[in-house]
Order: C-alpha cells, then sequence, then structure tokens
C-alpha cells in the first residue's frame, strides 16, 4: 500500500502534471495532421524528456502517444484522411457516418472507445506483468536469446507485406546494429576507419530518421490535402453509453485482440485497428452494413488500437523487447533515465511502475475532454498549411537529434535513415521490422554469444532448460508456420479432400 | 524510387554477401570459438538468402493483398486531392531528396553560420519546396528558428552555435 501512496506522490507533482498536459495537447495536434504519426510524435519528443525528471518524461510519452493514436481518428472522419496509420482501417466506416450526417456520432465513438480501450489496455499491463516479472526473474541468457529472437520472428509475421521482405528488413536492421564497438568481444566492425561509427549507430536518430524525415520526404511528393470546412457540432458524447451497452461483445473483443497485438513484440495500434476491424465484420450479426456507416467496426477497432499502445509496454518493461515502434522510442528512454527495462524493475522501483500505471489512467481519462474541445477546434488546427508545419518539423528532427549527444554526427545518422526509410517504404519492405533488427540486435547478439560461450560451444543447453525449450518449440513453430500453411494449402490445390 | 523486387533482391544478396565477407574477416578472440564474426555472418548470409527469394517474387503475393486493402482507402483519396494528373518533369522524384539534404547542410554549416542563419535557410528551403507563398516563407524562416532557439537553447540549454549572429540576448551567458 504505501508503494502506491508513494507513486501517487511521485505523479502528483507539478512538472508531472504540466508534463502530461502539454504532451497531451502536442499528441493530439500532432495525431490529428494527416502524415503525422503518433510513433513521429514520439520521436520528435525524446530530446525533450532528456530534462525531464523519469517520471515525467515518461509520461510525455504515454500521454503523447495515447492522444495521437485517438486523434488520428479526427481527419479520418472528417476528411477521409487518417491522421495516423493506426486510423487508416476504418476511416472509410467514419466517414460513411460523416456523410450520413453524424460526425458527432462518429467523432464520439472515437474519443470514448479510445478512452475505454486504454484503459482496459492499461488494466492488462497491470495485471500482465507482475506475474511475468516474476517468472522472468529465473531467466538466464538462453531464455533471453529465444524470447528476443521469438519477438524478432513475431514482428516479420504480422507485418502487412510480404514476409520474406520484412525478415529482410529485420536483417538490415541487426546487420546496423552490429556497427561499432559494441559487442561482447569489443571488436571494432564495419566502422571503415571512422571514429564517429565507433560508437555504432544510435537507435534514437535512426528512429527520427526513419519515422519523421521520411514522413517529410513524402510529403515533398504529395499534394496537400482539402482544407477542413468549419461546421458546428452538436454534443459528442450523446448516445455513446448506450452504444456501450448495446455493443458489449464486440469492445471486448475489441480490446482483448488490442491488447494481445500489443504485447507481440513490434505489431502495434495499426495492426490492432486492421484485425480488429476484419474480425469485427466477419462476426457481427450484419455484416452487410459495414462500410455504410456503422458503428459496430468503429467501436472494435477504435477500442482496439488504443487498447494495444498500454500492453506494448508489458515486453518493452520486462525484457527490452518493444511492443510496437512507440515502445522501441521509450525503452530508449527508459535506459537513459535510469529505469533499465527487466523484471527487477518491478521489485526495485515498484513505486515508478504504478506510477506508470497511474499516467496511462490519468492520460485515458483527460482524454476525453481534451479530446472534445479537439475536435471543437479540429477545423482550425487542420487549416494551419503542410509548408509551415514540414519545416518546423526538419529543424527540430536537426536540432532534437543533435542534442541527444551533442555531436553532429547524430543529424547526418537522420539524414541517411530517412532516406533509407524512405526507400524502403516505397518497394514494401516494412520499416517497423527494421526498427526493432536496430533495437534488438544487441540484445539478441549478447545473449546469443554469452549463451554460446558459456555452454562451450555447444547448443544442447540452448534446448536442455525447460523455459528454454517451450520459448524454443514456439520459435521454431513461429518460424515454420508460413511454410506449413503454405504447404497445406498446395496439397489442398492437388488433391482436393474427396 | 520505387524499383522491382528484382532490384531490390540483388542488392540484398550483395549487401548480405558484404557482410558475411566483412564479418568473416574479423580478428578472432585468441581462446574463444565465438568471436566477433559470428553474428554479421549469420546475419549476412540470412540477407542474402532472403534477397534471392525476393528476386524471385517469393512472398509477392501478401503484398499485393495488403496493397489491395489499402488501396481501397488511399486510392479513392488520391484521386479527390489531384495528385498525378499532368505529366511531371523528370526532376520531381528528386524533390523528396531535400529534407536529407537540408539535414547534410545544417551538420556543414552549423558551426560557420550559426544556428538561426541555418535553420532559416533549412525553413525556408522546405516551405518552398512544398508550394508556399513566399510571404509564408519568410515569415516561417525568421519565426521558426527564433522559437527553436528559444525554447533548445534557454529551456534545455543545448549548446547550439550562434556564428554570425552573435545576439548576446538569445544565446547562453
Amino acid at each position: 500500500m504505501s508503494t502506491v501512496i508513494e507513486a501517487f506522490s511521485l505523479v502528483l507533482q507539478t512538472d508531472v502534471l504540466i508534463a502530461i498536459l502539454l504532451s497531451s495537447i502536442y499528441g493530439l495536434v500532432v495525431g490529428s495532421l494527416p502524415g503525422l504519426s503518433a510513433t513521429m510524435a514520439t520521436a520528435l519528443l525524446v530530446p525533450i524528456t532528456f530534462y525531464l525528471s523519469p517520471i515525467a518524461a515518461v509520461a510525455t510519452i504515454i500521454a503523447a502517444s495515447a492522444m495521437a493514436i485517438f486523434s488520428g481518428d479526427i481527419p479520418g472522419a472528417l476528411l477521409r484522411i487518417p491522421g495516423t496509420p493506426a486510423s487508416a482501417a476504418y476511416t472509410d466506416e467514419a466517414y460513411a457516418m460523416t456523410r450520413k450526417g453524424q460526425p458527432e456520432l462518429a467523432l464520439g465513438i472515437c474519443v470514448w472507445f479510445s478512452a475505454l480501450g486504454g484503459i482496459a489496455g492499461t488494466i492488462s499491463l497491470m495485471a500482465l506483468a507482475p506475474p511475468l516479472a516474476e517468472m522472468a526473474l529465473n531467466f538466464s541468457t538462453y531464455e533471453y536469446f529465444w524470447l528476443a529472437f521469438l519477438g524478432l520472428m513475431c514482428a516479420t509475421m504480422v507485418a502487412r507485406s510480404s514476409p520474406v521482405k520484412a525478415v529482410a528488413s529485420m536483417l538490415i536492421g541487426l546487420l546496423v546494429s552490429c556497427i561499432g564497438i559494441e559487442n561482447p568481444a569489443g571488436t571494432p566492425r564495419f566502422t571503415f576507419g571512422s571514429t564517429d561509427l565507433l560508437g555504432g549507430i544510435e537507435p534514437i536518430p535512426a528512429l527520427v530518421g526513419v519515422f519523421a524525415v521520411s514522413e517529410v520526404m513524402r510529403a515533398m511528393l504529395t499534394s496537400e490535402p482539402p482544407k477542413l470546412p468549419y461546421r458546428r457540432f452538436g454534443s459528442i458524447l450523446a448516445g455513446q453509453l448506450a452504444l456501450t451497452r448495446k455493443y458489449v461483445a464486440p469492445q471486448v473483443r475489441g480490446n482483448i485482440v488490442g491488447i494481445i497485438i500489443g504485447v507481440l513484440p513490434g505489431a502495434g495500434a495499426d495492426m490492432a485497428a486492421w484485425v480488429s476491424y476484419s474480425m469485427s465484420k466477419r462476426f457481427s450479426k450484419e455484416p452487410e452494413k459495414f462500410g455504410t456507416g456503422h458503428p459496430e467496426g468503429l467501436i472494435e477497432a477504435g477500442a482496439s488500437n488504443n487498447a494495444s499502445l498500454a500492453s506494448g509496454w508489458v515486453p518493452s518493461l520486462l525484457f527490452g523487447i518493444p511492443g510496437d515502434t512507440i515502445t522501441a522510442i521509450a525503452i530508449g528512454v527508459l535506459y537513459m533515465k535510469g529505469l533499465n527495462p527487466g523484471p527487477t524493475l518491478f521489485t526495485e522501483r515498484a513505486s515508478s511502475m504504478y506510477a506508470l500505471y497511474i499516467i496511462f489512467i490519468i492520460a485515458n481519462i483527460i482524454m476525453i475532454p481534451l479530446g472534445i474541445a479537439m475536435i471543437r477546434i479540429a477545423a482550425l488546427v487542420l487549416r494551419a498549411p503542410r509548408a509551415s508545419v514540414m519545416p518546423v518539423i526538419v529543424l527540430l528532427c536537426a536540432v532534437g537529434s543533435f542534442a541527444t549527444g551533442n555531436n553532429l554526427f547524430a543529424v547526418v545518422t537522420v539524414a541517411a535513415f530517412g532516406a533509407i526509410g524512405y526507400v524502403m517504404e516505397r518497394n514494401g519492405y516494412p520499416v517497423a521490422a527494421m526498427v526493432l533488427g536496430i533495437v534488438m540486435g544487441t540484445m539478441v547478439e549478447q545473449s546469443f554469444v554469452t549463451s554460446l560461450i558459456k555452454s562451450d560451444g555447444s547448443i544442447l543447453p540452448f534446448f536442455s532448460r525447460p523455459v528454454a525449450s517451450v520459448l524454443a518449440a514456439m520459435t521454431i513453430a513461429a518460424l515454420f508456420w508460413p511454410l506449413g500453411v503454405w504447404t497445406w494449402s498446395r496439397l489442398r490445390r492437388h488433391w482436393p479432400v474427396k | 524510387m520505387r524499383l522491382s523486387d528484382r532490384v531490390t533482391g540483388l542488392f540484398m544478396v550483395a549487401l548480405g554477401g558484404l557482410a558475411a565477407y566483412g564479418g568473416s574477416r574479423l580478428p578472432p578472440v585468441p581462446g574463444q570459438q565465438i568471436g566477433p564474426d559470428v553474428f554479421p555472418l549469420v546475419v549476412g548470409i540470412g540477407l542474402a538468402i532472403c534477397g534471392g527469394l525476393i528476386a524471385f517474387g517469393v512472398g509477392r503475393h501478401y503484398e499485393e493483398e495488403a496493397e489491395a486493402d489499402l488501396a481501397k482507402i488511399t486510392g479513392q483519396m488520391a484521386t479527390s486531392i489531384g495528385e498525378a494528373d499532368e505529366p511531371l518533369a523528370w526532376w520531381w522524384g528528386l524533390k523528396a531528396l531535400v529534407p536529407p539534404a537540408l539535414l547534410l547542410f545544417y551538420v556543414v554549416a552549423v558551426d560557420r553560420l550559426g544556428f538561426l542563419p541555418t535553420a532559416a535557410v533549412m525553413v525556408l528551403i522546405t516551405s518552398l519546396a512544398l508550394g508556399a507563398r513566399l510571404r509564408l516563407a519568410i515569415a516561417m524562416a525568421i519565426g521558426a528558428p527564433l522559437f527553436v532557439n528559444l525554447v533548445f537553447l534557454k529551456l534545455l540549454r543545448v549548446p547550439l552555435p550562434s556564428g554570425l549572429l552573435p545576439l548576446p540576448w538569445i544565446s547562453l551567458p
């Protein structure tokens, strides 16, 4: 109990509360602007978090990302342009409702069920993390190796692209993490004689490049989205309680799917929304209404993408394996703030963890009033021309990445990864998989090489420890699953079952 | 820059091969079987295999499914904006390189010119490249660097070089 009180006193500091409020507003604005994603909002926040207390730093990330995922729905519903990729799955549905003359209802669903989904995700984080931490205390490098490997496999399996390209992207990320002297042997690798490369590629500038610069590059070649006409809204929350009672099953399903996808490494809010929307359609009693402005899919997917945000923190806090691209950035911040991810975080820094839960709950509650305010002024915010927003982002990329280490090489990294990310995205290579490779590369190698040294080169211990063997079986199943499905469908086609 | 799968696949093969070769030439740690060479070797070989598969078009149909899903939403969007309804000049695609080029310009110029002038140039060019009118672009080029300077130098104490414009009231004491 005393830890809970301590946690409250950690959160109820003026600097933390101000940080939550300001980053919420920032998240709402960035999320609502088409082309600026929640991940980008988080990446640009990192240099600011350097100068905040640990709890305030984590709070800014939590609040900004939750708000941005909701507010991406606003231009989706009003303009049919998703503000963040996480809203793309149900943009059509929300816009159809607006066309039917129910924009209040569509946006109300977005804000209300986003908040409920976020709270459900937080409860899952509170329930899942401590028992998993207990278990993880007994893990040795063998288990960590399989866990990291499994995480990398998950990221490639759930990518919305060719799985081969996803694996290739992930391997590129691992290769990037090889650069520098940070390896078990301490030998400089792939540095080409450059002293800047000796330190390796820092994940944060690389992420800023991939998620922010390549977005600006894309904006250069597309035309400006249309202006939002000004309109007066009626009551936003009217009728939401009735909907909550009517659609209990879709809501619960959306929350559970969101939580599961959030926990899976590398798969985040956008994936959760796509899966939940198609699931909602499949299980619905009236699937013919989907696409015509039917609230059911909107409820399920809107809850799902916000639920995935909180549960994405489970693997990140426990193992340092990012649950999605946002927590990939958050892990960097956690390390910087001395909150190194790992199971001991829950025993030694329990009050910080409780504080984190409280922040999640606060962020999801203030999402409702702030979200409604944002919906009412959306026409004003979305009027800002891209030519006034994008230059500031380029500038922030340069200054922000410089600030991470007062080193101009970070700016070169940002530029390089902006170009790499842009080319990869254009050619169907999922950048999220590469990001995961960069963030987890050191961990994979460290656990692999240490395990091999411990076992004197034998691979037997990788399979003989009980938990390791289960994880190994899961990894191998994940590896051969697509192959099995493919062979099975081939067999069925050639020898149809009589 | 849309390349065929064959080109990107073969590029992956080359990259993976080079990484594996470079990795295999790393010096071993005396007295240990597992050196710094193992990881790049494994990753490089894996990348080369994936590149080969991509070049032969394996897994292509998953991508087409995902693209069809996305096209349902963004397809109509693109036409409603009126994208690409006029023939584009050959230099059009090069515009995408403006942001990374400006970042490199920042690296080269910031210590000599100072933060404010460099930032003003970056903002001006980005703004104009996105089709802003000159008035907005100039206003942005004056306002945005001052704002960023205030936040990062004054509030966060990041040592931004003052260069040609040593303004005592906006730089660190």
